[in-house]
């Protein structure tokens, strides 16, 4: 099936959904909330597109990360609706992530206006619910948002530290605009009110993981392995290889 | 976590009701209703045995029990005063009511008493603005309220010892 990219015709698989195919096409299509490990959300709506369907005369703004491709259409990626509603987007983020590079340059490049100032502090977090998927992925679920509405953020039951949480740091090295905080010396890491002892890599002696990662992947694995950390581990599966080519 | 010792002497209690219900997620919401029903909030160890009996995350069900008003994680007096604070409830002097109440009982919208009987809430909005101001007593609601009627009404649940009024 083909459909109609900014007028250039692009072969694609029914079900693929637009962002997908725009991905893979390199079109430029702006995304918080997604991720490939997690497929679309929505929450973030930054990948706002026009589309034109059969059979309707006026175009629709959808997302397009949850726009599954099942009929010939015509999309439209910068558009002046879709540059529209970005500068809105981008706007409103800027007041919750200002920090935040990306932010800035899309608020650049879609001419955002901004807003006056806030009273409260903001936190730097989008709400895009990433790390709760990953925290989800990882089989701990430590984290989800709380309260409603202007409350909403993201924490641990209680704001208090959790048995669930291992210290992975998977959610802040997810997050699209580095809004959860951790502190590291490289002996402890603190992080969702929580200080986890950390290990040390056999062969580099870099700290790596922490204790509580170690065990939960004895586990799941049902394996006692080394404490390598990944580049060692990669150094050493490749100098196993060079062994075999000579 | 840190659990409250109190809880547990109900731990039985709650997992009775709990496991009333098939372990199921859809059922999530009914349990809920019914401890809070039964508990006037939602104990941090049913909220913790919930979780394990449908199988749903703690943090997911904390996520929840946090986002319904309907819903307390703090416990609540054996007495709850819901005075509406919408707009015609407001117009209609439901200010005066709250201040009455706060002095007769010694607690500010959201509190509850030391001895845990009394909560005071302020509603947006009850839905029944041409009793306004109307206020709702342990489900019971009260239209038209003035000042004298608010002293009969706080002596119908054995108020008027807490606070300013004294004994």
């Amino acid at each position: 099936m083909f459909i109609t990219i900014n007028n250039r015709q692009i072969e694609v698989q029914t079900g693929e959904t637009i962002l997908q195919v725009c991905r893979r096409e390199n079109i430029f299509i702006p995304t918080f909330c997604y991720h490939e490990a997690f497929g679309g959300q929505g929450a973030c709506r930054m990948c706002m597109v026009e589309v034109k369907e059969n059979g309707r005369n006026k175009n629709r703004l959808v997302a397009a990360c949850t726009y599954p491709v099942t009929a010939t259409i015509e999309v439209f990626t910068e558009s002046d609706r879709v540059q529209q509603v970005r500068r809105t987007l981008v706007m409103l983020l800027k007041r919750r992530a200002a920090q935040d590079p990306y932010i800035e340059e899309l608020a650049h490049k879609y001419e955002a206006p901004l807003l006056p100032k806030l009273k409260v502090d903001p936190q730097g977090c989008i709400l895009c619910r990433l790390c709760i998927l990953a925290c989800e992925k990882m089989g701990k679920s430590a984290i989800w948002t709380v309260l409603r509405g202007i409350d909403k953020r993201i924490a641990t039951p209680y704001d208090e530290e959790t048995d669930e949480c291992m210290g992975c740091k998977a959610c802040a090295e997810i997050c699209p605009t580095q809004a959860i905080t951790f502190l590291e010396d490289g002996e402890k890491r603190s992080i969702w009110n929580k200080t986890f002892t950390l290990v040390s890599c056999e062969r580099c002696g870099k700290p790596y993981a922490t204790r509580e990662q170690l065990e939960y992947m004895r586990e799941q694995t049902g394996y006692e392995t080394a404490q390598i950390c990944e580049p060692c581990r990669k150094k050493t599966l490749a100098s196993q290889v060079e062994k075999y080519q000579n | 976590m840190y659990i409250d010792p109190r809880e547990y002497e109900y731990h039985s209690e709650y997992e009775r009701m709990i496991k009333a219900y098939p372990p199921e997620q859809r059922y999530l919401l009914a349990i809920m209703q019914d401890i809070q029903k039964e508990f006037h909030y939602l104990p941090r160890l049913a909220l913790k045995i919930i979780s394990q009996h449908i199988g749903v995350p703690f943090s997911k069900v904390y996520a929840i029990a946090s986002f319904y008003k309907a819903f307390s994680l703090v416990p609540k007096g054996r007495v709850v005063f819901r005075v509406c604070d919408g707009t015609a409830c407001h117009i209609k002097n439901s200010e005066t009511l709250i201040d009455q109440l706060h002095k007769q009982l010694g607690i500010g919208p959201g509190e509850t008493s030391a001895d845990g009987e009394y909560s005071l809430e302020t509603v947006n909005c009850l839905g029944a603005c041409a009793l306004a101001p109307v206020m709702v007593v342990n489900g019971k609601v009260y239209g038209k309220v003035g000042p004298s009627s608010i002293e009969k009404i706080i002596k119908e649940y054995g108020g008027c010892c807490h606070g300013q009024a004294g004994k």
